[in-house]
């Protein structure tokens, strides 16, 4: 597995650039993401999705469904997709650092 | 080869961008004659095996030639496709549901040169390239998947199991001899995409053994929940376990309760379990989707196993001959595959094709189960 620095940190990511594990991740990972991502400036917009997610995952231990996400932070799917340009799963959920979604997607 | 842009600014990737404009009209591509009489089709006929008419009611005609095709194909292989098309139709073609190749021209003498032109196409090895076919009570072509090809779920082979087969049955490709049309479908594992369980024959990539756990990765890689909901008899559950020296989180299977699905794994990548020697293909009859004269059926396993033997599958072919052989010798005119065994009864179905029965295929799976028990003493010796 790839293994990435920025900012002086380390991160093991696979190759679709995930992090391999949540508990590596910190603010700079959102911060080195955020360019393959289409995301110019972080906003606090940005920031609750993010901040959603890991509380969801921590407490539940998976990713919220995009109604959950929806119904909690408050954006509809059209304006979660104007902060991350690439959805919910391969944007919101690679910076907030949760496992890959799986399945037949 | 050198990075050649297309004129996408990576800088700016919501610059310029277009979306949701979905699939291009079909009648932007429709042959002039097709444009002209949609919709006041008349009647037609099947003039040869992969040869058919259609008349409308101006009295235009329409004669089509069907070929067949591998379905997975090079640019290559399309373009020659292409060639075709503009020197015979005008520039036209269509693709059917089950990956045939169609060509549409106006006279009869046009289709006898198309498809004299189109038999004579072989590749390098030998293989016909655009065998006329596919029409009437014959066997058409095999709905298929992946398999090793490009899957990650896969018990078998798509493309490779596919080719065997129709090897085997080409006679019957290229002929309109049966009793009714025999639809063959091909999944690489339960997830069957496609047809399998609605075809008169399908061919089913199975496994024979539990998942493996990657207990180091499971936690980090997996939503353990989702791989716990994920299976269809509660065989996973979450559990901690000792890994070198740490507590880590993961799951554990019941591996009495496991059949093998391979659900866990598509949701959880630390659960791998296909395996060389355990997976196989399992042979499902007597589905089909139309409603004509009975009712669309689900497919019923037949075979519970026959292990994979690439790059031919012998045993795999030899099974399906011999079930189409049975078919095409006890059948009456229109009887599709499931009509003719539910006419005869499966116990006689099982005498006539040759195969065993074994307890693998007495339904096992919750309440429905007891239904396709025999409640009756109505059966034959």
């Amino acid at each position: 597995m790839a293994v990435v620095e920025f900012k002086g940190k380390k991160f093991e990511v696979d190759e679709d650039g995930f992090l391999q594990r949540f508990d590596d991740w910190n603010p700079e990972w959102v911060e080195y993401v955020k360019e393959s991502e289409g995301i110019k400036e972080l906003t606090d917009n940005h920031q609750k999705v993010i901040e959603f997610l890991q509380d969801y995952y921590k407490k539940n231990g998976i990713a919220p469904m995009v109604r959950i996400l929806s119904k909690v932070t408050g954006f509809k799917l059209k304006e979660i997709y104007e902060l991350f340009p690439s959805g919910p799963g391969k944007g919101a959920c690679k910076m907030a650092g949760l496992p890959k979604p799986t399945g037949c997607v | 080869m050198a990075f050649i842009s297309s004129g996408y600014n990576p800088e700016k990737p919501m610059e310029n961008r277009i979306t949701d404009i979905g699939p291009r009209h079909f009648e932007e591509f429709l042959p002039p004659v097709i444009k002209k009489n949609k919709g006041t089709w008349a009647y037609h006929e099947i003039l040869e095996p992969g040869v058919l008419l259609h008349v409308a009611d101006s009295g235009d005609k329409v004669y089509t030639v069907r070929c067949g095709a591998a379905r997975l194909m090079t640019i290559t292989h399309i373009r020659e496709i292409c060639d075709i098309a503009d020197k015979f139709c005008g520039g036209h073609l269509r693709f059917t549901t089950r990956n045939n190749i169609e060509f549409m021209v106006t006279t009869e003498d046009e289709a006898k040169a198309l498809k004299k032109e189109l038999n004579g196409r072989k590749f390098s090895g030998g293989s016909y390239k655009f065998p006329v076919g596919g029409t009437g009570a014959g066997v058409t072509n095999i709905v298929h998947t992946q398999g090793w090809v490009h899957c990650h779920t896969p018990a078998t082979d798509a493309s490779g199991t596919v080719k065997a087969t129709m090897d085997a049955v080409f006679e019957e490709f290229t002929s309109m001899r049966l009793p009714a049309p025999v639809r063959i479908a091909m999944a690489c594992c339960l997830n069957m995409c496609g047809a399998v369980h609605c075809s008169d024959i399908a061919i089913l990539g199975i496994h024979r053994k539990p998942p493996m756990i990657d207990h180091e990765h499971l936690d980090n890689m997996c939503e353990v929940p989702l791989a716990v909901a994920a299976c269809p008899t509660g065989a996973i559950r979450p559990t901690k376990t000792e890994w070198q020296g740490k507590q880590v989180n993961t799951v554990a299977v019941k591996e009495e309760r496991c059949m093998f699905c391979g659900n866990c794994y598509t949701m959880c990548p630390s659960m791998p379990l296909s395996d060389k020697e355990g997976d196989g293909i399992a042979i499902m009859v007597g589905g089909k989707i139309s409603n004509r004269i009975t009712r669309p059926a689900f497919s019923k396993v037949v075979v519970p196993f026959i292990p994979n033997e690439p790059p031919r599958w012998p045993t795999m072919t030899k099974v399906i001959t011999q079930i189409l052989d049975a078919y095409s010798k006890g059948a009456r005119k229109y009887e599709r595959l499931g009509d003719w065994a539910n006419r005869i009864g499966w116990e006689r179905f099982f005498e006539v094709c040759g195969l065993e029965f074994s307890h693998h295929l007495i339904d096992d799976f919750r309440d429905p189960a007891y239904y396709t028990w025999r409640q009756t003493t109505q059966f034959k010796f």
